[in-house]
């Protein structure tokens, strides 16, 4: 999804190329001045390229449109292959689920949804840019135009047809010998006999006067310059489409896949590694709405429980060395976002003002002799040499850390393993959060979104750590893949 | 456009042909079995310019005719797109006029005609200029360009068109008379 801005911008082009000058028929014959509505089809379709599934209802209030008048135009492009609709019957339960969805996917334009929610049975429409279809359309209608542009040009003694107005029956030219009738002058239908009528379907541009050779040279002339000119204007259209071609087509799938797809996503967004179905997001710590500092105690708790546990496990992973980075690299490889991290830590700080001695301590005690086990442990065995330099690196920018964090944050980060815990409830609230969020209302969902960026020197050298740890895994990975 | 190509034919002999003068019935046969034929690949085979090798004959069960597996060269003729050709009008009409370039038949449309040309009905239908200058009849020689060609298997037609410069009547049979 990330890949959609090249195409939006094609489908922005392509929409003020094509579609400036439509309107929808049909009205501008009751009303005059008013009902020039012709930028309307450019307006709705940018509007989508910033949504991906939208109800129609929605969008029409985020317009200012009439639900009508917008209807007509996405009828309009639905038969133009641009955009996908969908209708369905819903009830505001419905609703809530396209509107969670929604919220999964970050869009902050939800204004007064809550209102929806008391509707019964309704059937509601959803539409949705069809970027794949986009694509080709636009190919091809540009193909199209060269194509018939050209052929004016080219062999502009194009081979004449002939069409017999009783059966519809077509003949070119090239049948005139089987055509001809000894009795009169005309062509005549082999089926019907009726006289053939020659028929004229080449551009519009013929009538601009048969005059005299000049005429025709005339036109020769305009139709090349309308080709050059097609050329130039279209360019950047062109160019876009080319620099469309290897991207992968952002596909949204139709609306029920893509509901269930901004579930999720927005679950996994939102650094959800354990609870994976809403209803258990819920009930936990969700339920009950709690604010953050609550959540901050809780989450001490749990550090602390884990703290021991944590221990074991690097002294574990430091006699195995493989096993133990499998471990590790796994926690670092799924990607948490920047502001996750630092809210956490954040948090962490302020609650573990008491804790903070006895994890100093320990954590200084224990990254040494963990580096100095993995070297003993790790000399004997010659094979595993290069996947030693990794882990020394590994450790190496472990320790880095270590001093940075007790530099930077005047506080102790006992190890790798309880910053995953830090993860590990952080998300949990997190999911509480969201779930959340769903029920009433999506400020908080703003807040931290933004929260994440502006923050200063602290998550930027998270994140550079993090970055480190996550190379260092990969690396660690491929050497995994090759002995196994 | 003319080629001068060597084919390959089986030619079937009867056996009362059979005996000194073989090889010129033969000939004679070939000459009159294809010369004048038309085939959609080749295009029109005006004339054979001599034969290359007769094969070995083969005697037919039942009928005694004898299969001999002649090459010989010839001319042949095949209008391409594109080409200029001479031809004499055959038939003029409403719709345009027909002409003949050899074995050829060519259509030339009225929208292929210069806009300035007219149609004349009468006893004899024509086409002619404002100031009757130029007048295109039946007998006319004309030049034109062929602009698209119906290959049958033994068929080709053509449609042509003499709106271009340089195209147009070469020779006006009313002038010269």
């Amino acid at each position: 999804m990330g890949s959609a801005d090249p195409f939006n911008r094609l489908v922005k082009l392509a929409a003020r190329a094509f579609y400036d000058d439509i309107t929808t028929k049909g009205e501008n014959q009751q009303k005059t001045g008013r009902s020039d509505n012709r930028g309307i089809a450019v307006v709705v379709l940018d509007t989508l390229t910033k949504r991906q599934w939208v109800r129609e209802e929605d969008l029409a209030k985020d317009l200012k449109l009439h639900t009508k008048q917008l209807r007509r135009t996405l009828r309009f492009f639905e038969e133009e292959k641009l955009v996908t609709r969908d209708h369905r019957k819903e009830t505001a339960k419905g609703a809530k689920v396209y509107n969670a969805a929604v919220a999964a996917t970050g869009d902050s334009q939800q204004t007064g949804r809550e209102g929806d929610d008391k509707q019964k049975m309704h059937v509601h429409s959803y539409c949705c840019l069809d970027y794949a279809q986009i694509y080709d359309v636009v190919r091809y209608r540009l193909h199209r135009m060269k194509k018939k542009l050209k052929d004016e040009l080219e062999s502009k003694n194009t081979i004449q047809e002939y069409v017999c107005p009783n059966c519809g029956k077509r003949y070119t030219a090239l049948d005139a010998l089987q055509l001809v009738s000894p009795y009169d002058e005309y062509f005549h239908c082999e089926s019907c006999n009726g006289v053939l009528v020659a028929e004229s379907d080449k551009l519009a541009i013929q009538d601009l006067g048969d005059g005299d050779d000049n005429a025709r040279k005339h036109r020769h002339d305009k139709i090349k310059d309308m080709l050059s000119k097609m050329e130039v204007q279209l360019k950047p259209l062109i160019d876009q489409l080319a620099r469309v071609k290897d991207l992968p087509i952002p596909e949204y799938g139709n609306l029920q896949a893509w509901e269930a797809r901004a579930h999720a996503s927005g679950r996994s967004a939102n650094g959800d590694l354990t609870a994976s179905d809403p209803s258990k997001s819920s009930q936990g710590f969700g339920f009950g709405g709690t604010p953050m500092p609550y959540v901050g105690e809780t989450k001490v708790g749990l550090l602390r429980n884990f703290f021991h546990f944590s221990c074991e496990v690097e002294v574990a992973f430091s006699g195995i060395g493989e096993k133990g980075e499998m471990v590790k690299s796994e926690t670092p490889m799924k990607v948490l976002p920047p502001w996750m991290i630092k809210d956490g830590m954040n948090l962490t700080k302020e609650q573990r003002g008491e804790t903070k001695a006895e994890t100093k301590t320990d954590s200084t005690l224990t990254a040494p002799e963990v580096s100095d086990d993995k070297k003993s442990s790790t000399v004997n065995d010659e094979k595993k040499s290069i996947q030693d330099e990794y882990v020394k690196a590994y450790y190496a920018a472990l320790l880095m850390r270590q001093r940075e964090q007790e530099e930077t944050m005047n506080r102790p980060e006992p190890a790798n393993t309880i910053s995953n815990e830090d993860y590990y409830t952080t998300t949990e609230r997190q999911v509480g959060m969201k779930s959340k969020r769903d029920e009433d209302h999506e400020g908080d969902d703003v807040n931290w979104e933004e929260a994440g960026p502006t923050t200063g020197g602290q998550t930027r050298q998270f994140k550079v750590d993090l970055n480190e740890e996550a190379e260092a895994s990969e690396e660690e990975d491929d050497i995994d893949w090759e002995e196994g | 456009m003319f080629f001068h190509m060597v084919l390959e034919r089986n030619m079937q002999l009867h056996p009362r042909h059979f005996g000194r003068d073989l090889r010129d019935k033969l000939v004679a046969k070939l000459m009159k079995d294809v010369e004048g034929t038309c085939s959609g690949h080749h295009g029109f085979i005006v004339a054979i310019t001599g034969i290359e090798s007769v094969g070995k004959g083969r005697i037919r069960d039942g009928t005694g005719f004898v299969v001999f597996p002649v090459k010989y060269q010839c001319v042949v003729f095949r209008p391409f797109k594109g080409e200029i050709l001479e031809a004499v009008v055959t038939m003029v009409n409403k719709m345009g006029f027909f002409a003949e370039a050899g074995p050829v038949q060519i259509f030339v449309s009225n929208h292929l005609i210069p806009d300035d040309m007219e149609f004349q009905p009468g006893d004899i239908p024509n086409y002619t200029t404002s100031d009757g200058s130029v007048k295109i009849q039946k007998e006319s020689e004309v030049r034109l360009k062929i602009i698209g060609t119906r290959v049958d298997a033994t068929e080709i037609f053509c449609i042509g068109t003499i709106k271009d410069d340089f195209l147009g009547v070469i020779s006006d049979p009313g002038a010269n008379s």
